[in-house]
């Protein structure tokens, strides 16, 4: 039963609208990238096959609405997490300012056992806009956060380009793979 | 009671986790013994606990999610089955015999995930044959958890164009066909809902359906993600579907939640093409919809669209976005007649907003947005209503922000009127937003007209809008208000001097009606703006004087002669005293020795009628000395009248020290180094005897009254002036009237009934350093010091 249970690794994506949680998902899951902007409403997962060490998984991605006005049911999904994705947008400073929030809500939220140690993924997305000319949150911003919130792995991403995404995601599996699984009550 | 209520569900869900928890232990372990049928039986039993029907559906979610993440273990459990070679199709077969309805569609569901991926037979069947089962369950909440179970499940699994289920008997329509009728159960069941228990429990039934809508609301967002649905199908399909929907449900929480997704989850390219039937559909919501926050929406929407490229605008004016836009605005605010003000004026915000991303060039659409909101306020007055109030200044910020430019703003007819409709707090802020912009964008306003227009929008900010109304201002921020105002006056400016000549005037016009309270902050940086004007002026020849509307150095200083004695009503001696002595200055560089002699005379009258203050006195005397000394262009006769009179104010100065301080500081009205003719040794040497006298008599009065040493300080100051005289060449000052000085000094500081006065000692020292430095240095300078001793 543990076997099978581990078998299934649950991620949680969260972050402000815009940021582009969904496109790094599908750029994930679907090598698909639209510049068109759609809204998600409520949480939706995809699920991806992923090989590690021998073994087969089933990454269980979640990507969530970010706005508050389409997850009327709340979160109830952040149950069983095994990793949270923070996604900011490096061009706009407030989808970093507000990682804190969307941790915080999480820790909160999905109250795992050790919060301490839950496993984190911070990713640094839209690298690729106007040559990163536009760009408002440096790297070295960047990584201090996340040094600072207990050496959370940072990735800069570009979803549109597909650039760090695999290897963004592996080390969510990888670190997904080392949280371990809450004891049911 | 209704904690109660509260803590039952807790209590329930407990109960139910528990129930769902222990069967799910079961399910396991038949999962890991590969006992399917009890795999089955445990899972069903689990499964049980969703057919509740006490929990809100928060705590319903909660539950449901709990049953989800069990459902994928079994799911797994079925994959590995199939690939064990039980078939797939006997599984999808078996689980339909589970005994309650719910649990067994939601087993369905979850082999028919298994059975799609299979595909052992055509995705569109299996969906078309779940959803139609889902039909089994009509209460409202269990429904539509099912079938966004449904929908969780086949999201991965449409046959879309490009993903592995799509085939010949599976196209990208079947996908849609099916999203499409899961939608349309679920909106039916949502809305249902509403006319389901006692109509007391309609408030708590209302915010249990709102907290369902993202269950509906989710199937549009499937929809967008599916890649075959284009443009066209967009538009002949997938919209038209959606909105009938929508509006035949009839139900206004459903319209307006689905509009507002229909509008975020689909591309803006999308809504540009199908924009009549989208605003089409407007009207033929509930009355009750919030249209306004919908459209408003939209427009933002687009606007940022707009803004993003300047490639995709072409598309906005083909489709003619503006006009069906604000077409459709002008409809809705027609026929809801009972919208508030700040509803209609958030429209035309939006509008207004879409406009200047869209348009920038379109002035008159700009103009025409303010107009119709114009029209909507007549006969309102001035609004109270603070929503309103900030929806007209975004109004009315929008285009200044847009064109950094008040010129391009001034042009839009209709915007003083707008502003009219703001209370007189608010549209003071507006002005001063109004002249920040200017400041920020160092706009030149050149004209007389362009000022005109100007002063009458910011003129809140210049006079008092309501005479009866005596609002309380607060101190601080008039203070800030009017040095806006007075940093504006300074910033205009034009080439042209006859151009400038009427700015100056039309600004005088404006100002002169501040009252009292304004002018100290505004006349002077008219009267040194004017002054500007009047040194550009200089040089050029009296000439044209006489001739009407040429701008001439007399005609100013006339004018400003009118503008500073405005000030009397204040009253502001001091600062009028200082402006006329500014121009009297001004004057003198422009050789107009009449008109300089003019605003002598006014500041005289000043300071002997007006400035009874011993301090100001003080102050004022010093102005009038100091600009008496740098005037060149008086004759003799002029020169000594003025002269005259300083003198003899400083000897009547109130204290001794500042007497005697004002005294030998007239002794430089006797002697001007760049002037020839003023070299009155003797009158200098009067001068500052007569302050020598006058700090004698100071030390006398001091040293009577308990003596004070500071006034010591007094006399070397004199020597000090002694000094200058001298190396000038003055030849009425003396070495031996050095030399006396010098001792009398000496012999002061040293006497008993002194105390000494580390400042002075410091003063003297560096005096005689000084005098001792000189001899020293040799040539002309150290033979005229040499016989001094110090
Ligand atoms: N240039 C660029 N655009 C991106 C990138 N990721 C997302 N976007 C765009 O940003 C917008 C929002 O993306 P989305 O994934 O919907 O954000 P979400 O709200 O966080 O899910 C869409 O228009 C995307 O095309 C990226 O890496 N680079
Ligand atoms: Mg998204």
């Amino acid at each position: 039963m543990a076997s099978r249970r581990r078998m299934l690794l649950k991620v949680i994506i969260l972050g402000d609208s815009g940021v582009g949680k969904t496109s790094l998902m599908n750029q994930y899951v679907n090598r698909k990238f639209s510049n068109q902007y759609k809204a998600t409403i409520g949480a939706d997962f995809l699920t991806k096959e992923v090989q590690f060490e021998d073994r087969l998984f089933t990454l269980q991605i979640w990507d969530t609405a970010g706005q508050e006005r389409f997850q009327s049911l709340g979160v109830a999904f952040y149950r069983g997490a095994d990793c949270c994705v923070l996604v900011y947008d490096v061009n706009v400073m407030k989808s970093f300012d507000n990682l804190n929030n969307w941790r915080e809500e999480f820790l909160i939220q999905a109250s795992p056992s050790d919060p301490e140690n839950f496993p984190f993924v911070v990713l640094g997305n839209k690298i690729d806009v106007d040559s990163g000319n536009s760009r408002v949150v440096s790297e070295k911003k960047a990584r201090a956060w996340c040094a600072s919130k207990g050496n959370i792995p940072y990735f800069e991403t570009s979803a549109k380009e597909g650039f760090n995404v695999d290897a963004a995601f592996q080390c969510i599996a990888k670190n997904a793979l080392k949280n371990e699984p809450e004891e049911e009550l | 009671m209704i904690s109660d209520g509260i803590e039952d569900e807790e209590k329930w869900l407990a109960a139910a986790i528990a129930g769902l928890q222990q069967n799910a232990f079961y399910m396991h372990r038949a999962l890991d013994s590969n006992n399917l049928r009890d795999a089955l039986k445990y899972s069903a039993q689990m499964l049980s606990e969703l057919r509740t029907s006490r929990l809100s559906p928060h705590k319903y979610y909660e539950l449901y999610m709990r049953a989800f993440d069990e459902l994928r273990k079994l799911e797994m459990f079925f994959k590995e089955e199939a690939r064990r070679g039980c078939s797939i199709i006997d599984l999808y077969e078996l689980v339909q015999h589970a005994g309650n309805i719910l649990p067994r569609l939601y087993l369905l569901c979850t082999v028919g995930s298994v059975y799609i991926k299979s595909k052992e037979a055509p995705a569109k069947d299996i969906l078309k044959d779940l959803v139609e089962m889902c039909r089994g369950i009509q209460h409202p909440v269990r429904g539509l958890f099912l079938r966004s179970y449904l929908s969780q499940i086949s999201r991965d699994k449409l046959p879309d164009i490009g993903s592995e289920y799509e085939g010949d008997a599976d196209t990208v329509m079947d996908a849609v066909e099916f999203v499409l009728q899961n939608f349309t159960e679920m909106n039916k069941l949502w809305v249902r809902m509403q006319y389901q228990g006692p109509s007391r429990e309609k408030e708590r039934r209302e915010k249990e359906r709102s907290e369902l809508r993202d269950l509906v609301g989710k199937n549009l967002h499937v929809l967008s993600q599916v890649e075959g649905v284009d443009l066209d199908m967009y538009r002949d399909t997938v919209l038209p579907r959606v909105l009938e929907q929508v509006v035949n449900c009839k139900d206004d929480l459903a319209q307006y939640y689905l509009m507002d997704c229909i509008i975020q989850v689909f591309p803006d390219e999308y809504h540009l093409q199908t924009l009549e039937t989208l605003l089409g559909a407007c009207p033929l919501l509930q009355p009750s919809v919030d249209i306004k926050t919908v459209l408003s929406r939209l427009m933002e929407r687009l606007s940022n669209y707009a803004a993003s490229s300047a490639e995709v605008l072409p598309e906005f004016l083909q489709v003619e976005a503006f006009a069906k836009l604000n077409n459709a605005i002008g409809k809705v605010i027609e026929a809801q007649v009972d919208m508030p003000i700040a509803g209609a004026v958030t429209l035309y915000s939006s509008l207004l907003t879409f406009t200047l991303h869209v348009h920038p060039d379109r002035l008159d659409y700009v103009d025409q947005i303010l107009g119709a909101c114009v029209k909507k306020l007549s006969g309102k007055g001035k609004l109270d209503d603070s929503k309103a109030t900030k929806q007209i200044v975004a109004l009315l910020s929008a285009p200044l922000e847009k064109y950094n430019d008040i010129e391009t703003v001034l042009k839009l007819s209709n915007y003083p009127c707008a502003m009219e409709h703001l209370d007189n707090g608010t549209n003071k802020v507006m002005a001063g937003v109004i002249i920040e912009s200017i400041m920020k964008n160092r706009t030149r306003i050149s004209t007389a007209d362009k000022v005109e227009a100007l002063f009458e929008l910011i003129k809140g900010l210049i006079k008092d809008l309501d005479v009866d109304l005596h609002d309380e201002v607060d101190e601080e921020d008039f203070k800030e208000e009017q040095n806006s105002v007075a940093r504006l006056i300074q910033m205009l400016y034009n080439d042209d001097p006859e151009e400038m000549l009427k700015i100056v005037c039309t600004v005088r016009k404006h100002i002169l009606a501040g009252g009292p309270k304004r002018l100290p902050f505004t006349v002077p940086p008219l009267i040194f703006n004017a002054l500007k004007l009047v040194r550009r002026l200089q040089g050029q020849e009296e000439n044209a004087a006489g001739k009407e509307g040429v701008a001439t150095p007399k005609k100013i200083f006339q004018l400003l002669n009118q503008t500073i004695e405005a000030l009397a009503i204040v009253p502001v001696p001091e600062l009028s005293l200082r402006l006329y002595l500014e121009c009297a200055e001004a004057a003198n560089d422009s050789d107009l020795e009449p008109v300089a002699y003019e605003f002598f005379t006014q500041a005289y009258i000043l300071y002997e009628e007006e400035i009874s203050d011993s301090r100001a006195q003080v102050t004022a005397i010093h102005l009038i000395i100091g600009t008496l000394q740098r005037m060149h262009v008086f004759g003799v006769e002029n020169r000594d009248t003025l002269t005259h009179k300083a003198t003899g104010y400083s000897a009547k100065l109130l204290k001794k020290p500042d007497q005697c301080r004002a005294v030998y500081a007239c002794s430089h009205l006797f002697w001007v180094d760049d002037n020839d003719n003023i070299k009155d040794g003797e009158r200098v040497l009067l001068c500052l005897k007569r302050a020598l006298r006058i700090a004698n008599a100071a030390q006398q009065m001091a040293t009577a009254a308990r003596g004070s040493s500071k006034l010591v300080v007094l006399f070397i100051e004199i020597l000090s002036k002694y000094l200058y005289f001298f190396e000038k060449g003055n030849s009425e000052i003396t070495v031996a009237a050095i030399q006396g000085l010098i001792e009398l000094i000496t012999t002061e500081m040293q006497s008993d009934n002194m105390t000494s006065d580390p400042a002075a000692d410091a003063f003297l020292a560096s005096t005689l350093r000084y005098i001792q430095f000189q001899k020293q240095k040799g040539g002309a300078m150290g033979e005229k010091y040499e016989p001094i001793k110090a």
